[in-house]
């Protein structure tokens, strides 16, 4: 017989397993002992991202990064090497922090790991690998940007900061190109080889000896030194305003609207995620209601926020139709305009606590989840139980806490418009709309 | 010997049921505490769809999100996003899949609206979210195809690789025509003949007893009755070989010359595929592979792909398609990366050294055993194995398929379908400038 919908019951309470900090040399191990996963998640934090490049040397921390896979013997040697051992090298530069690692099955954790430090501290760094990597990296900045959703994302940082943000992470076309092999080197002579920085480990540990696995990893390199933070200029010019990206043609166009927000230690986690999810981080928000499962326009829209630790960025992205490129660009301040003024509804803001207090542990359902949220805690700073206190937020979140975040993290006034798509058609309907001014440019002049 | 990379620790502990009305269930054991996963494999997709009705299989996935006779129009995606669940759901040739994890105090809930979409989706259907629907799926293939580089390269292998009137030679996402075309009773007549608890195989992995999930299970899904008939399945068998080369050369918008190569293999599950997956595992995955080392490190002529210039296209009920994919360097010609691609494949047949061989095999065991590392990637294993070789346990021993497989087995597969006549190819390369 047909069964009613059920009530659903009492969720478990969950709390993020707490890691064990074990201190070797100069560096820490920050380890979470998950019993029967058998793949190890490995993961050495440097905190030398792309924010605290040398404005003449944008590019560096990627390509570093890149130049690590070809292995303490050159030429390419390193990943061949690992995938003998069922391993794979993680390596990831980002604005805040330079990430190497490995996931390897945990019978093999110690011939890849030996590996691995050889790799990470005492590369070969080869001339010809370097400047082979850059070129290819150089070539891959415009084949990736032929994706109008890349390269919406990526005029970004140019319309909301000066200095090193308003360079995509990578260097661009144009700023890469001039990073020497000897760059590169002295980068990871006084950076990644001279720091030991903290390795995140996440598996079954129960036959891991951490200390032994810190020795290796740190050897008799320094402690980190500390940061400073500087927040970035913005760029002159009239706010809200559109930007749009020439491209021929297009038979949708991919539109970011994003402006400035503060830093990650600035926000309120709960109130600025919780004010985003409503507008646009889950299926089921707003964007996505309006723009897809009502007016049809798009496959998926969505919002969130990209939190630094030196500033932010909030963006709505979609891509549309070509023709309802402009309705979507209102539709989307609509939407936005509609949250600040009449505030959340009490069925969203329970979707917002609920999901952020019963979901952890789907969320933390794998050691790369694990070992993702430990990094994070690493680079911004954050206490080890940061996972169960930002749940604690959440389970005191009103909706007088959403509807002020709305207002207070939400700036469509300050906001700029990138659309990537074909501009000879875009150009009227965007300049009816009223948002601002229109400028048009060619993908090629962006970083020149 | 090759020993397998790690300790299959969970098989054997997999338990299968078949309720009265067909549904078939797998249980199994999660890593992870407080969470299920549950997906539901039907056995329907794209090959299913008859001439006009291209791109239905996975339009109707799409409608099964938007309500039924028990729920309104995203009811079951706001279910799941307020546990913090993750849901989606895909079509492919062969079958649709739906899939939810979410915390295990959730498991009834999903349960029912999964048994009652299943059950009563007829109810729930209108014009309207027909129209909408059409619009989204429309925006997806802009999205994914018809807006993107290459966008089309698949569609253009499809057709290729498989006669008109064989049920792969056209892609799952389908044409706008036909999209068009759909119309409310055919959505309903699909559900009808397609979506029975006979042709379902529903896998759950939790931490929970499997007596009490086939408890739930029954509860939830023993009511709905099987179908009353089951359809005809277009004739998949290939008749002709396919008489190669044969090929599509596109002049469009591109940053760089594209070269795609596919080759018929033997079907998903038989030996001889395990084969050609080792032979594309040596010639194209991971950066110790003959195309990475030779054409992106030695050469360099092809784009760093970071080691992902071959691959399989699994099909279980017709051959398979080994696919090689490089993109050219600034400056390289199409037609010199093609020559360099097809004289790496043909290398093959020459030999492969033994280190060679086990450096693919722990690429794809390492591939392998990553997907099978979260809940839902295990459930989702579990749910092909089920479906496609009724034999749940494969989710966790598949790779002993490629431990004795030796390399000489994998040169004579190369040097069997790896040839001229077997091979298409999809050349893209960029408008000369003005």
């Amino acid at each position: 017989m047909q069964q009613t919908r059920p009530d659903l019951g009492a969720a478990s309470s969950y709390s993020f397993p707490k890691p064990e900090r074990v201190r070797v040399g100069n560096g820490t191990v920050v380890a979470v002992d998950l019993p029967g996963q058998q793949l190890i998640s490995l993961r050495l934090v440097h905190p030398f991202g792309g924010a605290v490049e040398p404005l003449d040397a944008m590019g560096v921390t990627a390509l570093t990064s890149e130049v690590l896979e070809d292995g303490p013997d050159g030429n390419s040697s390193l990943a061949p090497a690992l995938e003998r051992y069922g391993a794979e090298w993680v390596a990831r530069a980002n604005w805040d922090g330079f990430i190497t690692g490995l996931d390897a099955p945990i019978n093999r954790l110690g011939d890849a790991v030996g590996l691995f430090s050889d790799a990470v501290r005492r590369p070969a760094l080869k001339a010809d690998d370097i400047v082979r990597r850059r070129d290819q990296l150089l070539e891959r900045f415009w084949l990736e940007a032929a994706s109008a959703s890349t390269l919406a994302m990526r005029s970004l940082g140019g319309q909301l900061f000066t200095g090193r943000y308003a360079t995509p992470l990578a260097g661009g076309p144009v700023k890469l190109a001039d990073i020497t092999p000897e760059r590169v080197a002295a980068f990871h002579a006084d950076t990644i080889a001279a720091y030991a920085g903290t390795l995140v480990v996440v598996g079954d540990l129960s036959g891991v000896d951490l200390e032994e696995l810190g020795r290796g990893v740190f050897g008799d390199t320094a402690a980190v030194p500390e940061r400073r933070i500087t927040e970035p200029a913005p760029p002159p010019g009239e706010l809200p305003r559109v930007l749009v990206v020439d491209r021929p043609g297009s038979v949708q166009s991919a539109l970011v609207i994003a402006h400035r927000a503060p830093s990650r230690s600035q926000v309120e986690l709960p109130r600025a995620e919780g004010i985003s999810e409503v507008l646009g981080g889950m299926f089921t928000s707003r964007l996505n209601m309006e723009l897809r499962e009502r007016l049809g326009y798009t496959y998926g829209a969505g919002s969130r926020f990209d939190l630094r630790r030196d500033s932010g960025v909030f963006f709505m992205s979609t891509q549309v139709e070509a023709s309802t490129t402009a309705h979507s660009v209102t539709s989307s301040f609509e939407q936005i305009a509609k949250l600040r003024a009449s505030g959340v509804t009490e069925d969203e803001l329970a979707a917002v606590r609920e999901s952020n207090i019963v979901g952890l542990p789907v969320a933390y359902s794998t050691a790369r989840a694990v070992a993702g949220a430990l990094v994070d805690i690493v680079v911004h700073d954050l206490p080890d139980d940061n996972v169960d206190r930002v749940r604690a937020g959440y389970e005191k979140l009103t909706a007088q806490d959403l509807n002020s975040a709305a207002v207070e993290y939400l700036r469509p006034e300050e906001a700029v418009v990138v659309v990537v798509g074909d501009a000879e058609s875009l150009r009227g309907p965007l300049t009816e709309t009223g948002v601002g001014p229109v400028e048009v440019r060619s993908p090629e002049s962006l970083w020149s | 010997m090759h020993a397998l990379v790690t300790t299959m620790g969970t098989a054997g502990r997999v338990d299968q049921y078949t309720l009265d009305n067909g549904l078939r269930l797998v249980t199994a054991p999660a890593s992870t505490g407080q969470v299920a996963s549950v997906n539901l494999w039907y056995g329907v997709g794209s090959r299913h769809e008859v001439p006009g009705r291209t791109g239905f299989a996975h339009l109707f996935e799409h409608l099964m999100f938007q309500g039924t006779g028990n729920t309104e129009k995203g009811d079951h995606f706001d279910a799941v996003e307020r546990l913090g669940g993750d849901i989606n759901a895909s079509t492919s040739t062969d079958r649709t899949n739906y899939f939810e994890t979410v915390p295990t105090h959730a498991l009834d809930l999903i349960l029912w609206l999964e048994a009652d979409r299943l059950a009563t989706l007829r109810e729930g259907m209108t014009q309207e979210v027909l129209d909408n629907q059409r619009d989204v799926v429309k925006n997806e293939r802009r999205q994914r195809y018809e807006n993107q580089p290459y966008g089309t390269a698949l569609e253009r292998i499809l057709r290729l690789a498989y006669p008109v009137g064989h049920p792969y030679h056209h892609p799952t996402i389908g044409s706008m025509a036909d999209l068009d075309a759909a119309d409310l009773d055919y959505v309903k007549s699909f559900h009808k003949l397609h979506y029975g608890p006979d042709n379902c195989v529903l896998t759950i992995v939790s931490d929970l007893e499997s007596a009490d999930v086939l408890a739930r299970v029954e509860k939830y899904f023993g009511h709905i009755p099987a179908r009353d008939d089951i359809p005809e399945v277009p004739d998949p068998v290939l008749r002709v070989p396919m008489g190669g080369p044969v090929r599509d050369s596109v002049t469009e918008t591109v940053p760089a010359a594209g070269v795609f190569i596919g080759f018929r293999v033997p079907a998903y599950g038989e030996r001889g595929h395990d084969a050609a997956q080792l032979a594309s595992a040596v010639l194209g995955q991971g950066q110790g592979s003959r195309l990475y080392r030779s054409l992106v490190v030695d050469r360099p002529i092809a784009a760093d792909d970071g080691g992902a210039g071959a691959d399989i296209l699994p099909f279980r009920y017709t051959d398979s398609l080994l696919l090689v994919n490089m993109l050219a360097r600034e400056g390289v010609d199409g037609d010199i990366l093609e020559k360099a691609i097809r004289e790496e494949v043909a290398k093959l047949a020459d030999g492969i050294a033994d280190d060679e061989l086990e450096r693919a095999r722990a690429v794809l065991e390492r591939d392998h055993l990553h997907h099978i590392s979260s809940p839902s990637g295990l459930a989702d294993t579990i749910g092909s194995c089920t479906q496609l070789f009724d034999d749940p346990e494969l989710a966790f021993t598949w790779p002993r398929r490629w431990a004795d497989i030796t390399a000489e087995e994998v040169r004579a597969a190369a040097e069997r379908f790896l040839v001229d006549e077997n091979m298409l190819v999809v050349r893209f390369d960029p408008e000369a400038e003005a």
